[in-house]
């Protein structure tokens, strides 16, 4: 569930820039940090960070566009691949001089341990993960299918010239599109923050499984993203449960090279209406 | 009567509908996008100028724009496309949805289909609604006709014409020069950028030379 | 691409002579250092930097060559660096054939993906590789100490010089307009594909013997090896020295090795000034440190050689006619090509007119094979084209040129002459005098009629009705995807159903 919101959070940015961020994973990593030290300052609990967390990497988000994405609108693709990585190295850098390259705990939602619930054992955090995650899902459907601002948000991704004839201020919209995958992103970290850690090595990961999720699920379709990271989440707990941690990798990466080499247009093809 | 546009030679009055005619390559888009903003070059709208005016807001100052290809938002609805172009507040933005709709009959019948799955003259209906949301002053139209059933255009220059009745100026750029011809009052002839000739439409189209002309032979002028 | 040039070539020698006349083990282990990692970024140069390809397995074709060298070591002494060299050459082969046809944001993922089971199979495949722990050991019969070093810089300043001298002039033209332009180096006959496989199996190469030389140094091979961080360092240091520039990769590994050393009290920070670093190279001088230094002496830019029309055009060998046979074309449900036929044949000019949407450029791109037909047959002489890849058809003679230049600092002129260039013997001309003064008009009516002497054909698509009369032999006329009318240019212009069509009277022209 929190991969389906790094998923979301990357595809989100990819069609309102049309550039892939590779400095999200390591977006997810820092909101992971800002839970860590935002608890320990402030001594807040899991749920009143969430917020705190999402606005601070919202900021980075925006951040992260004006120095690496938007001046270089007008370039070759080249120049973004390696801006958002050097972003990337840059953040991932800042974090082990900062924090120390050792992983770290973030604060849990509910409470360590697991509970009861008619028999069955649940995890508190595992639960809290998808409650939390599910709310996000259905608030950015909600925003974007829903209020005035996701429908610009969307028309801008669908056809920017067209949107300036319009009247939408294109920019204002790529930019606010950018705060929201960094506080999708950052939130993300949080949640993972409690079982699986923090640290700063972990963005490579993360942006992986989002570009993996976006590239099966065709590339922009923001519905085929978060199935795709759904899909790729039960894919490796299964393979996980019966051959190990590093199977399931292994396997989700061989898989992805296969479906690359058999259909170059990507699994459901491109989306209708997508401007290149 | 102040023009409501002005860009070099040309100027456009309220109630108008100027025909701008020329073959492909001839200039008509570039002359658009300039009047946009897309392109730099000096443009009054409605006695000021707008030269330093990005588009968005050249766009919410009047100004409505029918592009080539119609450009309908694919992937909105077909009340998303006309909701995400008004600039206007939640309920009064409801209720000239509404207007629109009730405009646009063709439209008003499958409000929540995706727009990619519209035929082309349902597309290019919804084109102009979507341009006429903040109702504008000022409408450009490019190449509106390009391969629509003759009952369309029919509908569609009708239309035009009943919006200049009502006061609103009307840029027509189009190849098919006789169509446009119908509907104009004026008509500029372009041919490599540059206005090579002007006049009533009344008088080009009673001109045998104007397929010369169109073609982009203008050795005559 | 620029020469190497005398200042380079000096620079380029002084550190391996230096640090064995002069400078201790540590040193010299240094320097050893720098010409590992310009090794790898020399390879990386070829993909990334000559052919823009998004390329992020270098740092894992890296490590396997470090563990294939560590592995076979001990039994095959020296011939462990050849092994290295397949050990990585093999897989980038398996992975660059599999996805020859990508676009460049999946081409990107398949290499994440290389690199990521690269890495994988590192970290938990102890029987093989030890796991965590890595690999030792195995230095015994490597090349160790000033012979080492020696040896990395032989192939280094080789590779360097062979680089330069091959990227100088043709190559490093048609590399540029596979990475700027892939459709127009396709219709001058470039097999983008092919290419792409070249550059990465020898760049691969590069790196695993990079990757050998790196374990024969170090004495240990462990997973750090096959992470994304040495990917990182790869490409931030590229970059940092100019990623096109012959010196480039040198410069950068020069400051990716001194860098942590002059900055030691810093401790991790240096990666940390690297990167930044890279970013404001990327922003503010994409030439890189390189550039910039060639800049500061005054050496001036490289402008890329712009095509020129050969002054003697001689007769080509090849097919006599161009027979285009009930062609269709449907986008969607609409038919943009209604079924065409006509021909084209040496020594003529035939101007190809209609109003817009008349389906022109699809006939155009139909031909040259950038967006095949659907039905219909397109020939040179005997030989069905139709069904050939764009850069195949360009090599049975076709070239085009585009209405609107794909390259930048292209004008029509100049991609007018890189077609010519190409020896292709049907010309098919996308509105060449869109913007053109009258006094260029003369000048392409006068060249066109040199080719058509010397034996081209030629097919030209363009709204000036004018200038096709002057100097076309037959005028073809298309509306809504179909031909209206062909014939003598006075005759096709009176015909009313062409008049009508441009006036848009004729709603019954089908």
């Amino acid at each position: 569930m929190a991969y389906a919101l790094v998923a979301l959070g990357f595809v989100l940015a990819l069609n309102a820039s049309g550039a892939v961020n590779f400095a999200h994973g390591d977006l997810v990593v820092l909101g992971g940090a800002t839970a860590v030290v935002g608890g320990l300052w402030s001594g807040l609990a899991g749920p009143l960070l969430l917020p705190l967390v999402a606005l601070a990497l919202g900021a980075a988000g925006i951040v992260a566009a004006r120095v690496a994405i938007l001046p270089l609108a007008a370039r070759p693709p080249e120049a973004t691949f390696v801006a958002t990585i050097a972003l990337a190295a840059i953040i991932e850098q800042g974090l082990t001089v900062t924090m120390g390259a050792a992983p770290r705990t973030a604060p849990s939602l509910l409470g360590s341990g697991s509970f009861d619930v008619a028999g069955l054992v649940l995890g508190r955090q595992p639960f809290a993960i998808v409650v939390v995650g599910a709310a996000l899902v259905a608030a950015v459907w909600f925003l974007l299918e829903r209020t005035q601002t996701g429908r610009r948000m969307r028309a801008v991704s669908s056809d920017r010239h067209m949107a300036h004839a319009v009247g939408i201020p294109v920019s204002r919209y790529i930019i606010l599109s950018l705060a929201l995958a960094g506080a999708l992103a950052g939130v993300a970290g949080l949640l993972l923050g409690h079982q699986f850690l923090v640290a700063p090595t972990q963005g490579a990961g993360h942006m992986l499984k989002a570009y993996i999720a976006v590239a099966l699920g065709g590339w922009g379709s923001v519905p085929g993203a978060l199935l795709a990271a759904l899909g790729i989440g039960a894919f490796e707990t299964f393979i996980s449960a019966g051959f190990g941690d590093a199977w399931a990798s292994a396997a989700l990466y061989i898989s992805v090279l296969v479906v690359l080499a058999v259909r170059p247009q990507g699994l459901f093809g491109e989306p209708l209406g997508r401007r290149a | 009567m102040s023009a409501v546009l002005e860009i070099g030679e040309l100027s456009v009055g309220a109630g108008e509908i100027v025909a701008v005619l020329g073959g492909n390559g001839a200039g008509k888009t570039s002359l658009l996008e300039t009047i946009l903003g897309f392109r730099s070059g000096r443009v009054s709208l409605f006695g000021r100028d707008v030269t330093s005016l990005v588009v968005e807001q050249r766009v919410l100052s009047g100004l409505g724009y029918v592009p080539e290809g119609r450009r309908v938002f694919a992937a909105l609805t077909v009340r998303e496309n006309l909701e995400a172009a008004c600039a206007l507040p939640a309920d009064q933005r409801r209720q000239r949805v509404g207007e629109m709709l009730a405009l646009f009959p063709m439209l008003a019948e499958r409000p929540q289909a995706r727009a990619w799955l519209l035929s082309g003259g349902q597309q290019q209906m919804l084109a102009l609604a979507r341009a006429l949301m903040n109702k504008p002053r000022l409408l450009l139209l490019d190449e509106p006709t390009l391969g629509l059933a003759p009952v369309v255009v029919a509908d569609l220059l009708r239309r035009l014409s009943a919006m200049a009745a009502d006061g609103t100026a009307i840029v027509l750029a189009e190849q098919r020069a006789a169509l446009a011809l119908g509907v104009a009052s004026r008509g500029v002839v372009l041919s490599r950028g540059r206005v090579v000739r002007h006049g009533t439409a009344a008088d080009l189209a009673a001109d045998p030379t104007l397929a010369d002309s169109m073609a982009g032979d203008d050795t005559e002028t | 691409m620029r020469a190497l040039g005398a200042f380079w070539f000096t620079v380029l020698l002084l550190p391996p002579i230096m640090a064995l006349a002069v400078l201790e083990p540590f040193g010299q282990r240094m320097v050893a250092l720098v010409g590992i990692y310009a090794l790898m970024g020399l390879g990386y140069q070829l993909v990334f930097g000559q052919l823009g390809a998004l390329n992020l397995a270098q740092g894992a074709l890296f490590g396997l060559g470090a563990y294939a060298a560590a592995l076979t070591a001990p039994a095959l002494g020296g011939l462990a660096l050849a092994v290295a060299i397949l050990a990585a050459a093999i897989p980038a082969a398996i992975v660059a054939a599999a996805t020859l046809r990508l676009q460049s944001h999946y081409f990107a993922l398949a290499t994440l993906a290389l690199a990521s089971i690269a890495n994988l199979l590192a970290v938990h495949g102890e029987g093989l590789t030890g796991g965590a722990n890595g690999l030792t050991g195995f230095t015994a019969s490597l090349p160790r100490g000033p012979l080492l070093l020696a040896m990395v810089w032989i192939c280094l300043i080789a590779g360097v010089l062979l680089y330069a001298h091959l990227f100088r002039g043709g190559l490093g033209e048609k590399a540029r307009l596979l990475r700027q332009a892939p459709l127009v180096a396709a219709t001058l006959g470039v097999d983008g594909g092919r290419w792409r496989l070249a550059a990465f199996v020898v760049g691969g190469g590069l790196a695993g013997l990079a990757g050998a030389f790196s374990a024969a140094v170090s004495g240990v091979v462990s997973p750090e090896a096959t992470g994304f961080s040495v990917m990182v360092l790869c490409l931030t240091s590229v970059v940092l020295g100019g990623a096109r520039h012959p010196m480039g990769a040198v410069l950068g590994a020069a400051i990716a090795v001194c860098l942590p050393e002059l900055l030691r009290d810093l401790q991790g920070a240096w990666l940390l000034a690297y990167a930044v670093a890279t970013l404001a190279v990327v922003r503010w001088a994409p030439e890189g440190l390189a550039g910039l230094l060639d800049g500061l002496r005054g050496a001036g830019v490289e402008e890329p050689s712009t095509p020129v029309l050969p002054e003697t055009l001689p007769p080509i060998a090849g097919a006599q006619r161009l027979t285009i046979e009930s062609v269709v074309k449907r986008f969607g449900g609409v038919e943009a090509l209604a079924g065409v036929s006509f021909t084209v044949e040496r020594g003529e000019i035939v101007g190809l007119i209609g109003p817009n949407g008349s389906g022109k450029t699809t006939l155009l791109n139909a031909i040259s094979g950038l967006e095949p037909a659907d039905a219909g047959t397109i020939g040179l002489d005997d030989r069905p084209i139709e069904r050939l890849a764009a850069h195949l058809i360009a090599r049975a003679g076709v070239g085009r040129t585009f209405q609107t230049p794909m390259l930048e600092g292209d004008t029509h002129r100049i991609e007018l002459a890189r077609v010519v260039s190409t020896g292709a013997a049907f010309l098919l001309l996308d509105e060449p005098a869109a913007g053109a003064t009258d006094l260029e008009r003369d000048q392409l009516a006068l060249l066109l009629r040199r080719l058509r002497e010397s034996g081209r054909a030629i097919l030209i698509v363009d709204h000036d009705i004018e200038l096709l009369t002057r100097i076309c032999g037959r005028l073809v006329c298309l509306d809504r995807g179909r031909v209206i009318a062909a014939g003598r240019p006075a005759e096709v212009r009176a015909d009313a159903r062409v008049r009508a069509s441009f006036l848009g009277l004729a709603e019954a022209a089908a």
